[in-house]
């Protein structure tokens, strides 16, 4: 404050006097005022003195003064006790978390009564300053100023006076006061969400009856609501003490708390039902109103102070400055999307988290995977999703322990699943990466896609929706649904279609990969894209086809022709040429088989003893040999009464078919027999190599293994695999013989019935044939890509003798140039390296640095 | 014990009962087919000639109607005869 010297100069001794004893008189009159305890009396005597005071222009002093034996009293008085009210708790609240749940009860309480001496002592305080303001106001009124100027005195004098109050209030803030409030609150909330649940399960039952305007009866409640008074009061409290900010702030965190746990419990771990809709209802229901009523409440108390004194605090005025109807409605639609956004927010973070999950049982999941598409349209935090989503991939799927089957499954989930979320598939792509990555290392990949493909309904695990035979049905009708577009369509139509249909990419997109691959989301060409060649998918399943077919006891073939159909139309006619040859050779052998049968003389039943078998039971496979893949051929002897079979039947086909002639697979194909015993008979079928080795056990019940795999013309240690399967269904019984690597084996006639009880029980069963490992009658893909890689061998340790050591693509390179003659090299670098592998493991080579070299 | 054989499902491989492997022709394998033909078997026979040589007969086909007024075995040069 700047001192006027020369004014000072200019006062006679008697205006000091004056003055002196006004102040005193002023100073004594004051703290009447202030301390006096609801005493306003001394009032009255105020205004002379302020106005000679102010006569001198002494006002500010007069001011200052004032306000600050206000606030002395302010802060012994009032503060000091008002926070003496929250000791206890904050005593409490470290260290003996129960104690607060005991006394949980008690905040509200003493909040509201804490509150309320406050500020009645704030309002007493705020009389006295009107007393001062009013002296002012009629010394003016003597000099005859303008009223505007005292608007401004006596606004200005408040909003002091509640800066002080606030400032004090929160100078002295106990740390955890903040934390009474959000109790308060939290608790509050959750008593009113209940009552309001009861309200709105009491109007939905009412509805049926009389049609209740919803909205209105639950708001009817709410306002009035003993609850929404109470909190409402200690709202408008904690505002008239400058709380405002930290009474929103906890009552906000209450309801964020609230709605986050309400999420939860509607969420959880429920899949199958979309909640999003729901948590909205529940937004609007509770919190929305219960905001609605409190605005509305406090809006009305703002009138009502407004109309009485005109005193308002300088923070509440923010609020009560909106017009009012508007008010409420703007900051209801502000609260709605801040609720909202947070319930989006928790329930996509709590679906990221379990996304895993989710896709696992997708197919019925799907509301779940909704609801997070909504969500992350909303909160755009696809990131998050990827980033968490490849993290659990990581860590719960690609690991050594899960099958390839389960991998695939989960893959094909999940293009479904992320397929809904984003039809971009961008992130489809960052995701499926390490899926992709992982299963190109998997050994048995291609065989599972293969069966998954051409398994239409597998009996075993996994549900039918994860099967490919589905998408590429579906795949064939879209396609027809294209070619007929197409046909309308020219080519510039087309064109302008596509152009208008263009879309930019989205922003996530990693500018460095090309978008041409993006458009289509194909889950077949995904996984396609898995194997790295069609070429290589086709041969497989020409192998699997292959041992399907030729383990056929019947001529049904009739779902192998439609997933070829379905494989034809997405490959190409060409690449599945001989696949289709394949089931052509089955058709053909149908006929064939059926013209044979025909030219049978019908000799009569009688004619044939009991152990000999009619041409009536052979069927047969007739292949052509070039279009399948290699077959294993082991010679086995047939029992003479089916080899002569054999050779009719063959004579048969050549007297039909000159000049054609057949050669037989003899260890190929199926046999359904009986075997009959004294007391029972049991039927099996079986490889005809199995039959084979039962047949010799009905001249004679026992066999060392060295002889029986003499008589049947098969390496014993073939004929130990192969009996196992008799030995297994406790047929045949295995004992130690005389040698010491001889086996001896006898029918186990009687000995363990229960055990061929058990069999017989179930003996429609269809067994399967190639169960065991190694017994497939066809050769693996693998398999022929190493017979065909030998021939390459003699180059490569050439090639390594004369150049010391060739890194990979030098070899293949090499390979390349010089291998043009019959055949061709004409393998790719990967399945090189795979068999030069295999060359390091059986150390005829050596591999340092990238660098093949020979053994020493 | 006794094994009654209710079912016996064997499988065999055609083959054409000629002397040679590959047709002269093409160069295809006798038990595959002649380059025009999807279906080896049935849909693209042999032909045998006089002189005992062996033909996809698509093949042979085509090598006759191209050679007038004479043709000729491709592999012995005599005159080409099918054989009754």
């Amino acid at each position: 404050m700047a001192f006027d010297l020369d004014a000072l100069d200019s006062l006679g001794s008697e205006a000091i006097d004056e003055i002196l004893n006004s102040w005193a008189g002023f100073c004594a009159c004051t703290d009447a005022i202030i301390r006096g305890n609801g005493d306003l009396s001394a009032g009255s005597k105020l205004a002379p003195l302020v106005a000679s005071l102010c006569k001198h222009g002494l006002r500010s002093l007069v001011e200052d003064h004032f306000l600050q034996a206000l606030e002395e009293t302010f802060k012994t008085n009032a503060v000091m006790m008002f926070w003496q009210h929250f000791e206890a708790f904050h005593n409490s609240s470290p260290s003996e978390m129960p104690n607060v749940h005991i006394i949980e009860d008690w905040p509200q309480t003493v909040l509201i009564k804490a509150l309320e001496e406050i500020c009645l002592e704030k309002c007493y305080q705020e009389k006295c300053l009107l007393i001062l303001v009013h002296s002012f106001q009629s010394y003016e009124e003597n000099l005859s100023l303008e009223t505007g100027d005292l608007n401004l005195c006596e606004s200005n004098l408040m909003s002091r006076y509640q800066l002080m109050v606030s400032a004090v209030l929160l100078a002295t803030l106990p740390s955890y006061f903040p934390e009474i409030l959000r109790m308060y609150f939290k608790k509050k909330l959750e008593e009113l969400s209940t009552v309001i649940a009861g309200v709105s399960d009491d109007v939905c039952e009412s509805q049926n009856e009389m049609d209740i305007d919803d909205n209105y009866s639950k708001k009817n409640i709410s306002k009035d609501h003993k609850l929404v008074k109470d909190i409402g009061k200690v709202v408008r409290d904690l505002r008239s003490l400058g709380f405002m900010s930290m009474s929103e702030d906890a009552y906000a965190s209450a309801i964020f708390v609230l709605l986050k746990s309400q999420v939860n419990d509607l969420a959880g771990d429920e899949y199958r039902n979309p909640v999003l809709e729901s948590i909205k209802e529940w937004i609007q229901a509770v919190p929305l109103q219960f905001l609605h009523a409190l605005q509305s409440y406090l809006g009305d108390s703002v009138d009502y102070d407004n109309g009485s004194s005109g005193l308002k605090s300088p923070l509440a005025s923010l609020v009560s400055s909106f017009p009012g109807v508007n008010m409420p409605s703007e900051l209801l639609v502000r609260w709605k999307l801040r609720l909202e956004y947070f319930a989006y927010e928790t329930l996509q973070d709590l679906r990221i988290g379990k996304l895993f999950e989710i896709i696992v049982d997708y197919p019925d999941s799907s509301p779940a995977i909704e609801d997070l598409k909504q969500c992350l349209e909303y909160t755009g935090q696809h990131s998050k999703l990827v980033d968490s989503f490849i993290s659990s991939l990581r860590y719960r799927l690609l690991t050594a322990g899960a099958s390839t089957n389960d991998i695939l499954h989960q893959y094909v989930s999940t293009i479904k699943a992320l397929r809904t979320i984003d039809p971009t598939g961008v992130f489809l792509e960052t995701v499926g990466e390490p899926i992709r990555d992982y299963l190109k290392g998997r050994k048995d990949t291609i065989k599972c896609i293969v069966t998954m493909l051409t398994d239409g309904n597998p009996s075993g695990s996994g549900n039918s929706g994860d099967s490919l035979l589905e998408e590429l049905n579906r795949d064939v009708e879209n396609q027809e649904g294209a070619d007929n577009d197409d046909n309308i369509n020219s080519d510039d139509k087309q064109a302008w279609i596509n152009a208008e249909c263009w879309e930019p990419d989205p922003a996530e997109v990693d500018p460095t990969k090309g978008s041409n691959n993006r458009r289509k989301i194909d889950i077949l060409a995904m996984i396609v894209s898995l194997i790295g060649s069609k070429d290589q998918l086709v041969n497989e399943y020409r192998v699997m086809l292959a041992e399907k077919l030729l383990n056929k006891l019947d001529y049904d073939f009739d779902s192998e022709i439609r997933t070829l159909e379905l494989l034809k139309i997405h490959f190409g006619e060409s690449s599945m040429q001989k696949c289709e040859i394949m089931l052509n050779d089955l058709i053909d052998s149908k006929r064939t088989n059926a013209n044979i049968k025909a030219s049978i003389p019908q000799t009569s039943q009688t004619e044939q003893g009991e152990n000999d078998v009619s041409l009536n039971l052979l069927d047969a496979t007739i292949i052509s040999t070039n279009f399948w893949p290699p077959i294993q051929a082991e010679s086995v002897n047939i029992p003479t009464s089916i080899d002569q079979l054999l050779s009719d039947y063959a004579k048969r086909f050549h007297d039909i078919k000159t000049p054609r002639k057949l050669l037989w697979k003899k260890n190929l194909g199926a046999v359904k027999l009986e075997l009959q015993f004294e007391d029972q008979n049991m039927q099996f079928t079986v490889a005809p190599i199995h039959a084979v080795i039962i047949m010799k056990f009905q001249d004679q019940t026992s066999w060392t293994s060295k002889n029986l795999a003499a008589a049947i013309g098969i390496p014993v240690e073939a004929l130990n695999r192969r009996i196992s399967f008799w030995v297994g269904k406790g047929i045949l019984a295995e004992s130690v013989g005389t040698a010491s690597n001889d086996h001896v084996f006898t029918i186990a006639d009687g000995m363990i019935d229960a055990n061929r009880n058990g069999i017989t029980n179930g003996n429609s069963e269809e067994l399967s044939m190639a169960d065991e490992e190694g017994e497939n009658s066809v050769a693996s893909a693998e398999e022929q890509l190493q017979k065909e890689m030998t021939i390459y061998e003699k180059f490569i340790i050439g090639m390594l003798t004369n150049f010391g050591s060739m890194a990979l693509d030098r070899i293949h390179n090499t390979l390349k140039m010089f291998c043009v003659a019959e055949p061709a090299y004409d393998k790719s670098l990967q399945q090189l390296q795979s068999f030069l592998s295999g060359l390091v493991s059986e150390e005829k080579l050596e591999m340092k640095d990238g660098l093949y070299f020979l053994k020493k | 014990m006794k094994v009654k054989i209710l079912q016996w499902h064997a499988v065999a491989s055609w083959t054409w009962d000629a002397q040679d492997e590959t047709c002269g022709i093409c160069r295809m394998a006798f038990d595959g087919c002649c380059p025009d033909c999807k279906f080896p078997g049935d849909d693209c026979p042999l032909i045998w000639g006089a002189c005992n040589h062996s033909f996809h007969l698509h093949c042979i086909l085509k090598w006759v109607n191209s050679q007038t007024p004479q043709p000729h075995c491709p592999m012995c040069r005599r005159e080409w005869q099918f054989k009754g």
